[in-house]
C-alpha cells in the first residue's frame, strides 16, 4: 500500500461523497469520480481497496471523463467547470501491476480526446489539409502515413465531392504494423468531411454549424490509430481516412452529374448531400483492393436518418458477416459505446435505382436513408471481405454530458476500434 | 431640376401650385389666381373634396382667364402646424403633382400666411427642399422609357418675398445632394456598386474637401480584422474599409464625432443562403454605409463647423468554395473570438471591426453606426421607425430629438445583460447569433462588445432604408434614411 502524504485529500471508501463511487465496475467509478473531484484541492488519493486491475481501470475511467472541450479559441469564462486537483493517487496493494495496465490505456484515453477535440474544430481552422497533417504528426509513434491525391489514383467520388472547395480532398492512409508480417490488417476507414454544406444541394441553415462535425468518422479512425500506436498494439491495422470538404463554389459537384467510381459503378448524383457514401464507396473499394482487409469497417456520421431511428443513445450497424456483428454489439457494450444492428437489405436497391447510370446516391424511396447508404456502399465492397458499416451520425456527438465526457463531441468508435485492434 | 427664388408675381406661363389652410382658405396667391380666373379656382374646389387638408392635391387645368396651363392647389394644413417638416411635404407633394405633367416650367407660391410655426424665408427654403427631394428619379436603366413618362420639370421657381429664402436653402441644397448619393448607391444593383466600386464613389467626396482613405484585405489582415475578412472570404470582391474625414472645426485636433455604416453590398447570406424569393431586395443591404456616405457629403456641401469621420465596411457577401462556414471560428481586431453560427448574421461581423478600428484609431466623442441589420427589426418597429440601441441615454436623446426634427424618426429598444447572455458560445468567447428571441437587441449586445467606453448608439435601418411606397418627399425606393438625421445631429450637438 503506498503512504498518503501529509497534507493530501484521502478519499475512501467510507465517505459519504463516495457512496455512490464506491459500488460496482471501477471504470465507471472513476469516471463518476471525475465528476466529483473538479474544485477539490489536490493532491487527491483514492483509499477503495483495490485490486491493480481495478485501480487502473478506475484510473482509465477518471482521465477518459476528464476531459474539457476545446479552450483555445475563447477566454476563460465565469461558469467554466473548476479545476481538476493538480494530482490523483489511486492506492492498490500492487502498484507496479497497475501502472503497466493504465500505461496500455492511458494511450486510448489520449486518442479519444484527440478525435473529439478534432470534431469540435472549427472548419476554417481544419480543412482537408490540417485533418491530413494531424494523420501525420502520427508518425511520430511510429505509424506510416501516406497523403493520396484522389484523382491521382482513380478515387474520382472522393474528387467529385471535394471539387467544390478552394481546399482539395485527400485519401490520407495510415499503416500501423504491429502484429507479424503476414497478417492480414483490421482496416478502419472514416468519412472526413472536415465541413459540409450540403454542396449545391445545400443544406438550411438552421443548426449547419454542426457539420463541421462531418468529419466525426474519420476522427474516431485516426483516435484510435493514435491509441493503438501509443500503446504499441501487437495487431496490423490500416486506418484510411476519405477527407474532403463539400462546397458550393463555382467548380461544385452539380446534382445529376454521373461519375464513374474507382470501382467502376458508375454514380448518378442526384443530391450533392449524400455525400458521405460517394466517398466512403471509394475509400472501401480502394481498402479492399490494395489493403488485403481481414476485416473491414467504417465510421461515418453519414445519415440523419439513424438519428430518428435510433437516437443518440446507440449507433447504427450493418454488416455483411453475422460474426463480426456479434462480435462488435459485444465489444460496443463492453466498451460503452452502444451498437445496434440494422437489416442491409437487397429491397433498398430499388430505391436508387438510376435511368442514366448503375445507381443514384439517393433514394428517397420508402425506406430509411440510412438503411439506403448502407445498402449502397455494399456494392462497392468485396463480398469475400468481413465488412461492417457504423453510422454514427447520432453518437458521435452528445447534447448533455456523459458518463465518460462532457457534452459535445464523444470521440465514439475509438475504443470499440481500439479493442476490436486488440494485440 | 434647376431650383430658383423669385419675388412674387402671377406667373403666366407653365404649372403654378399655391397653398390652401384647411377649411378651404386660400392663401393670398391662391386668392390673386382665382379672381384672374373669375373664382374658378373656388368652384372647382367645391366640387371636389378638397378641404385643404395636408397631403390634399387639386389640379385645375388651363383656368379661364389665366395664362398658366395648370394651377395646383396643395393642401398646407392648419397655419398654426407648418414647421419645416410640413412645409418640405408641401414642396414634395407639389412637385409630384407636375413632374411628368408635360410642363417644364413650375412655380411654387409660399405666402407668408399669420400663425406658421415657421418663418416664411425658412418656410421656402424648406418647400424648395421637399420639391427637390421629391424630385429624384433612379431610372438611368429605363431605355425605353416613352417620352410623356419621363419627367417634365425642368425650372422650379420658388415665389417668396423674403430674400433670405435663396440662404436657407443652400445648407438644404446640400443635403439634398448628400440623399441623393445615397439613394443612387442605394439603388444601384450589385453588380454595378460592389465594395471597390462603392469605395470609389467614397472617394469622390475628396472634391469636397474630405480626406477619404481606402484600406484593401491585404491591410486589414495586417490589422487583424478577421471578422470583416471572414464575411467577403467567399466572394470574388475584395473587401474595402473606407474612413472620410471631415474636419471643419475651429480645432482640427478636437476629437470627432464618428459615423460607422453597414457596406454589405449584396448579401446572399453566404452559406446559410437566404430564399431565393426577395432576394434582390438584398442589393441594398449596405443602406448604412449609403446613408454615412450621403451624410459626408451633407456636411462637406454645407461646410459644416465640426470634425466627423465617416467610416463604412464594404463587403459581398456570397456562398462560394472559399466562404466562411457555419460554425467557424474568427478573431475579430479586438481580439475578442466569434464563432460563426450564421453566416448570415454578417452585417455585425462587418461593424464589429469596424467599430473597433474607429475607437481605437480616432478616439471619437461618440460613434453612431447605421445598419440594414436584422429582419427583426421590421417586425417590432415596421417601416416607421428605426431601432436605436445606446450604451449613453444623452446620445439617445439627442438622437431620437434629430430624428424627430427631419423626419427620420427612432425608437429606442432595451438592451441589457440578460440579452447578452444569449451570445454565449461554446467555443469562442461569443456566438454572432443569440437566438430567435430579441433578435434585433442580441445583434446589438454583440455590437456593444465592440465600442468599449465610447457612447454609442446603434441604429437599425433595416425596415426603413426602403419605401415599397412613395411619400410626400420619398419616391418609393432608396429613402437615404440617416442622411438628414446625422447632419441634424452634428447641427444640434457638435459644431462650433
Amino acid at each position: 500500500m503506498v503512504a498518503a502524504k501529509a497534507g493530501s485529500r484521502v478519499l475512501t471508501a467510507h465517505q459519504p461523497v463516495l457512496v455512490e463511487v464506491a459500488k460496482g465496475d471501477p471504470r465507471p467509478r472513476g469516471a463518476v469520480l471525475a465528476a466529483l473531484l473538479p474544485g477539490c484541492p489536490g493532491p487527491v488519493v483514492v483509499d477503495l481497496e483495490l485490486s491493480a486491475d481495478d485501480a487502473a481501470q478506475l484510473a482509465y475511467g477518471l482521465v477518459l471523463r476528464d476531459y474539457r472541450p476545446l479552450g483555445k479559441y475563447r477566454r476563460p469564462a465565469d461558469d467554466d467547470p473548476l479545476p481538476m486537483p493538480d494530482r490523483v493517487m489511486v492506492l492498490t496493494d500492487d502498484p507496479v501491476a497497475a501502472q503497466a495496465l493504465f500505461d496500455r490505456l492511458l494511450p486510448v484515453a489520449a486518442g479519444v480526446h484527440l478525435a473529439r477535440d478534432l470534431v469540435a474544430e472549427p472548419g476554417n481552422h481544419l480543412g482537408p489539409a490540417e485533418l491530413a497533417a494531424q494523420a501525420r504528426a502520427l508518425e511520430s509513434l511510429g505509424v506510416g502515413v501516406e497523403l493520396l491525391d484522389p484523382a491521382g489514383h482513380g478515387l474520382t467520388l472522393l474528387a467529385a465531392v471535394g471539387q467544390g472547395s478552394t481546399r482539395p480532398p485527400v485519401l490520407a492512409v495510415l499503416r500501423w504494423q504491429g502484429g507479424a508480417a503476414a497478417e492480414k490488417p483490421l482496416v478502419l476507414v472514416g468519412k472526413g468531411l472536415t465541413f459540409d454544406s450540403g454542396g449545391l444541394s445545400l443544406k438550411p441553415a438552421e443548426h449547419m454549424e454542426e457539420m463541421k462535425g462531418d468529419m466525426g468518422g474519420a476522427a474516431a479512425v485516426l483516435g484510435a490509430m493514435r491509441a493503438i500506436a501509443g500503446r504499441k498494439a501487437k495487431a496490423n491495422v490500416v486506418g484510411v481516412l476519405a477527407i474532403a470538404e463539400n462546397m458550393p463554389g463555382g467548380g461544385a459537384l452539380r446534382p445529376g452529374d454521373v461519375i464513374r467510381s474507382y470501382q467502376g459503378l458508375t454514380v448518378e448524383v442526384v443530391d450533392t448531400d449524400a455525400e458521405g457514401r460517394l466517398v466512403l464507396a471509394d475509400a472501401l473499394a480502394w481498402a479492399c483492393d490494395h489493403l488485403r482487409p481481414a476485416v473491414l469497417v467504417d465510421a461515418a456520421t453519414l445519415t440523419g436518418a439513424v438519428v430518428r431511428v435510433l437516437g443518440r443513445h446507440h449507433a447504427g450497424l450493418y454488416a455483411n458477416r453475422d460474426t463480426l456483428a456479434a462480435r462488435l454489439l459485444k465489444l460496443g457494450r463492453a466498451q460503452a459505446e452502444p451498437l445496434w444492428r440494422l437489416p442491409l437489405s437487397a429491397r433498398c436497391d430499388d430505391d436508387f435505382r438510376s435511368d442514366v447510370a448503375d445507381w443514384k446516391n439517393c433514394g428517397w424511396g420508402p425506406v430509411p436513408d440510412n438503411d439506403d447508404a448502407a445498402r449502397f456502399l455494399q456494392h462497392f465492397v468485396d463480398p469475400k471481405v468481413p465488412w461492417a458499416h457504423l453510422d454514427i451520425a447520432g453518437t458521435s456527438e452528445a447534447d448533455e454530458h456523459q458518463l465518460y465526457g462532457p457534452k459535445g463531441a464523444t470521440g465514439f468508435g475509438v475504443r470499440l476500434f481500439d479493442a476490436l485492434a486488440g494485440g | 431640376m434647376k431650383i430658383s427664388f423669385a419675388k412674387p408675381h402671377l406667373p403666366t406661363d407653365g404649372a403654378v401650385i399655391v397653398g390652401v389652410l384647411d377649411n378651404k382658405v386660400f392663401t393670398p396667391t391662391a386668392s390673386a389666381l382665382d379672381d384672374l380666373a373669375g373664382g374658378g379656382l373656388k368652384r372647382a374646389m367645391d366640387a371636389s373634396k378638397f378641404t385643404g387638408k395636408k397631403d390634399q392635391t387639386l389640379t385645375v387645368l388651363a383656368p379661364a382667364g389665366t395664362k398658366v396651363n395648370r394651377v395646383v392647389l396643395v393642401g398646407l394644413g392648419k397655419a398654426d402646424e407648418v414647421d419645416a417638416l410640413a412645409a418640405q411635404a408641401f414642396g414634395g407633394n407639389a412637385l409630384a403633382q407636375v413632374l411628368t405633367s408635360g410642363d417644364a416650367s413650375v412655380f411654387i407660391a409660399v405666402d407668408a400666411v399669420p400663425g406658421l410655426k415657421i418663418a416664411e424665408a425658412d418656410f421656402a427654403a424648406n418647400v424648395a427642399f421637399g420639391a427637390r427631394l421629391r424630385s429624384y428619379r433612379f431610372d438611368k436603366y429605363f431605355t425605353k422609357e416613352k417620352k410623356e413618362d419621363k419627367p417634365s420639370v425642368k425650372k422650379l421657381t420658388v415665389l417668396c418675398a423674403a430674400p433670405a429664402a435663396k440662404t436657407a436653402f443652400a445648407p438644404l441644397d446640400a443635403i439634398a445632394d448628400g440623399v441623393f448619393l445615397t439613394r443612387d448607391v442605394v439603388s444601384e444593383p450589385a453588380n454595378v456598386i460592389y465594395p471597390e466600386s462603392l469605395a470609389a464613389e467614397c472617394q469622390k467626396l475628396a472634391a469636397l474637401g474630405v480626406e477619404v482613405e481606402t484600406l484593401g484585405e491585404k491591410q486589414m489582415k495586417k490589422l487583424g480584422m478577421g471578422s470583416l475578412l471572414g464575411v467577403g472570404q467567399g466572394s470574388d470582391r475584395e473587401s474595402q474599409l473606407v474612413v472620410m474625414r471631415w474636419t471643419g472645426a475651429k480645432d482640427k485636433s478636437a476629437a470627432p464625432i464618428a459615423f460607422i455604416g453597414k457596406g454589405v453590398c449584396f448579401d446572399t447570406g453566404g452559406i446559410s443562403i437566404k430564399p431565393a424569393a426577395g432576394m434582390e431586395d438584398m442589393k441594398w443591404d449596405m443602406g448604412g454605409a449609403g446613408a454615412v456616405i450621403g451624410a459626408m457629403k451633407a456636411l462637406a456641401g454645407r461646410k459644416a463647423p465640426a470634425n466627423v469621420i465617416g467610416v463604412v465596411g464594404l463587403v459581398e457577401n456570397m456562398p462560394s468554395g472559399n466562404a466562411q462556414r457555419p460554425g467557424d471560428v474568427v478573431t475579430s481586431m479586438s481580439g475578442q473570438t466569434i464563432e460563426v453560427i450564421n453566416t448570415d448574421a454578417e452585417g455585425r461581423l462587418v461593424l464589429a471591426d469596424a467599430l473597433w478600428y474607429t475607437k481605437e484609431t480616432y478616439k471619437p466623442k461618440a460613434m453612431v453606426d447605421l445598419a440594414t441589420l436584422t429582419g427583426a427589426i421590421i417586425i417590432s418597429l415596421g417601416g416607421e421607425y428605426a431601432g436605436l440601441f445606446a450604451n449613453d441615454d444623452k446620445l439617445a436623446d439627442h438622437l431620437t430629438e434629430a430624428g424627430k426634427a427631419v423626419g427620420e424618426p427612432l425608437w429606442r429598444l432595451p438592451m441589457g445583460d440578460a440579452y447578452d447572455k444569449q451570445l454565449k458560445s461554446d467555443i469562442a468567447d461569443m456566438k454572432n447569433v443569440g437566438g430567435r428571441e430579441g433578435g434585433s437587441i442580441t445583434a446589438a449586445q454583440f455590437l456593444k462588445r465592440f465600442v468599449g467606453d465610447v457612447a454609442w448608439a446603434h441604429l437599425d435601418i433595416a425596415g426603413t432604408a426602403w419605401s415599397k411606397k412613395d411619400t410626400a418627399t420619398c419616391a418609393k425606393g432608396a429613402t437615404a434614411f440617416g442622411v438628414r438625421l446625422l447632419d441634424q445631429l452634428v447641427a444640434d450637438h457638435y459644431q462650433d
